[in-house]
């Protein structure tokens, strides 16, 4: 068992209050739902004798909503509970920036709460640490919907060394888009979209899209990878991915959910099977490149644009995979062995 | 929803600020003593707009003839973007019988009936009068809808809680336009406010929420038609929260001591910030700048000589088209 084990809470304030709430029916996550997230993850942390947790900082009121309930009798024996020392620019260099530190601080276990564009942000940075997952955002396919408490059990075996990460994480796949350097990664999806939007970001317009590019495609998935889900299934942890181009006049219709309450008939022109570190060159001569649901970046005509997948994104904690582990190293039971 | 007209934005974002740039001049040419807010042409409080664009920009792109709007006591950017006369509102503002309300009302008293445009120096007074004009607005089944424009701080009054509740429970053709510019008055928004958006209060209702972050007049503008839409079609209310900026005072004189983010204001405008994106687009040229600014230019200055030429009401109608 590691002593002064630590664990670090990634939280993004701004998730889960974009347009699709208007444009599609998209789940409200206030921010005391998130904070009450964490509650219910610092129970479960504490549990398995977490010591200290790091918490990132921010403006939209998560942390402080923790601290103020750190601070209740009720949670006198929580971990201790620090935020990183951060200047707070309300942007996405506010998560680098403090997964940056909870490394230099050795944390043994990651959790991110927030949807995929959230977790997006750990691409690169999170090395050898385990990262869990809670799902905040609107149409998650990377987070797994674990109860936070339970995730708290899992980072906190994993982190204390109650169980070997060895038995409960994979590796995720991730994709980079390149126009000569890579440009960014994505760690579900990249999508090719007509126009010269990206000011709302979300992708809701199933007419604009022109290719999409997953690292996996769940039959039960909602958003862009469902796409995938729906005609050709791949899973989070073989090596291929999957191309998908759209064309409306196609004759082959698939009919997805393309964010919550959203459901449209795509036309697909082709569905191939995307092999680690091929370079695909797009087709479109402009548009928008989304990135996990997001459009990001312009790029005119001129512009070669390619996508490759990768294996080597962030070492993902299975939530149910370490709590069968534990069950079966007896590290959930203290007293008689009640195996046999 | 119509099609996105950059260039018009941006326009109309320019003109806004053209205009409150100049009435602050305007404002402390001659108040001698500079505290006395009754002294000089323009008597009474100025609260101005500068920087929270994007939401009325955002906003007015959408509107039709025979929307209403109710804006609080920050209210020009609103009037000027969804049409109110700008001659006759400056009038207003400098207490002159050319005027909206004859120069008895000032600069947070612009009713312009024509246009649905009104506004109130209370604090969150115009929810409830949106959600009465959108009930008009069902009963008469017409596709009108009703913007309701309050700051993140009179949220916390009980008539935004009361209207949104209203709203829902009929179901109206309302949509509420929170400005988040971090401020009420001194008052940082997490001093005053449980939660930390009002999205989030929607959801209480049963309404959409939407936070709108950085000030993004496309983004303003792709969720503000997506929720007047909705409206139109009868799908009821809506709420978007834009996180704005107060690039000047609360009130013009406010010596603004209690904000420690002031040196970053001007990095934080939201105009260069468009410009530049547009210029990226190839949709703006610099020469296209310069006239903009020129047109703005012109039209403050006219409309600025429109009021001061305007007579000043009569001691003898004070009581006229007034009640108490
Ligand atoms: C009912 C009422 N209470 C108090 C005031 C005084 N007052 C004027 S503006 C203001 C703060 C408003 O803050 P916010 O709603 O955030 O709008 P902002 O000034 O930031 O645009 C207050 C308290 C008022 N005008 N009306
Ligand atoms: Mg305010």
């Amino acid at each position: 068992m590691m002593r002064n084990a630590s664990v670090g809470i990634i939280a993004n304030p701004a998730s889960s209050r974009d347009i699709r709430r208007i444009v599609a029916r998209g789940p409200a996550t206030t921010t005391n739902d998130k904070i009450n997230s964490l509650a219910r993850l610092m129970e479960g942390l504490a549990a398995t004798g977490v010591k200290r947790v790091v918490s990132m900082s921010d403006a939209g009121g998560i942390a402080q909503g923790l601290a103020a309930i750190a601070q209740k009798p009720s949670a006198s024996h929580w971990p201790d509970l620090d935020f990183v020392d951060q200047e707070i620019t309300h942007g996405p260099t506010d998560t680098i920036s403090a997964v940056r530190s909870m490394r230099s601080q050795n944390v043994g276990a990651i959790v991110v709460l927030g949807g995929d564009g959230t977790n997006r942000l750990l691409l690169g940075e999170t090395g050898g640490t385990p990262v869990a997952s809670i799902s905040t955002g609107t149409n998650n396919a990377f987070p797994r919907h674990d109860e936070p408490t339970v995730v708290g059990f899992a980072a906190g075996y994993v982190a204390t060394g109650a169980i070997d990460s060895s038995t409960c994480t994979y590796r995720a796949k991730s994709l980079g888009v390149m126009d000569g350097t890579q440009v960014m990664g994505a760690l579900v999806d990249v999508a090719i979209v007509d126009g010269d939007r990206i000011a709302s970001g979300a992708v809701w317009d199933a007419r604009s899209l022109r290719e999409i590019f997953l690292c996996f495609a769940e039959a039960d998935a909602v958003g862009l990878s469902s796409v995938g889900g729906h005609l050709r299934p791949t899973s989070r942890e073989e090596p291929q991915g999957l191309h998908i181009r759209l064309d409306d006049s196609s004759p082959v219709r698939v009919t997805v959910p393309i964010a919550p309450g959203l459901v449209r008939e795509l036309g697909i022109a082709s569905v191939s099977t995307l092999e680690p570190q091929a370079e695909i060159r797009i087709e479109s001569e402009a548009g928008v490149i989304s990135v996990d649901g997001e459009r990001s970046m312009r790029f005119v005509s001129g512009t070669e644009i390619s996508v490759s997948l990768d294996t080597n994104g962030p070492l993902v904690l299975d939530v149910q995979r370490a709590m069968a582990e534990a069950a079966n190293t007896t590290t959930t039971t203290k007293g008689e062995d009640t195996h046999g | 929803m119509g099609e996105l007209d950059r260039l018009a934005m941006y326009t109309q974002m320019v003109r806004i600020r053209q205009y409150e740039s100049r009435i602050m001049q305007e404002y402390h040419a001659d108040k001698s003593p500079a505290w006395d807010i009754g002294a000089g042409l323009i008597p009474g409080e100025m609260h101005l707009a500068a920087g929270q664009e994007p939401a009325a920009v955002g906003v007015c792109a959408h509107l039709k003839k025979g929307d209403a709007i109710t804006a609080p006591h920050r209210p020009h950017h609103f009037a000027l973007a969804h049409g109110v006369d700008m001659n006759k509102m400056t009038a207003e503002i400098y207490g002159r019988t050319g005027g909206l309300c004859k120069g008895k009302g000032g600069h947070m008293h612009l009713f312009d009936p024509e246009n649905h445009f009104s506004c109130s120096g209370i604090i969150a007074q115009g929810l409830p009068v949106a959600c009465g004009q959108a009930l008009a607005f069902q009963r008469k089944g017409t596709d009108n809808v009703a913007i309701a424009v309050t700051g993140e701080g009179a949220a916390n009054q009980g008539a935004f809680h009361e209207s949104l509740n209203l709203a829902a429970v009929w179901d109206l053709p309302v949509i509420f336009v929170i400005e988040d510019n971090d401020w009420a008055i001194s008052v940082p928004k997490d001093a005053s406010t449980a939660g930390a958006s009002n999205a989030d209060r929607a959801a209480g209702y049963g309404m959409p929420g939407v936070r709108v972050e950085d000030n993004d007049v496309e983004a303003m503008y792709e969720a503000a038609g997506a929720a007047i839409d909705r409206a139109r079609a009868g799908d009821g209310p809506s709420l978007i929260e834009i996180h704005t900026l107060r690039l000047f005072g609360h009130f013009e004189g406010d010596a603004q001591a209690y904000r420690p983010e002031l040196a970053t204001v001007n990095e934080r405008d939201p105009i260069p910030k468009y410009a530049a994106t547009l210029q990226e687009l190839g949709e703006l040229t610099d020469d296209q700048i310069a006239s903009i600014q020129a047109d703005a230019d012109a039209e403050v200055d006219a409309a600025i000589e429109f009021a001061k030429a305007s007579p000043e009401p009569a001691p003898e109608d004070a009581l006229l088209h007034v009640f108490a």
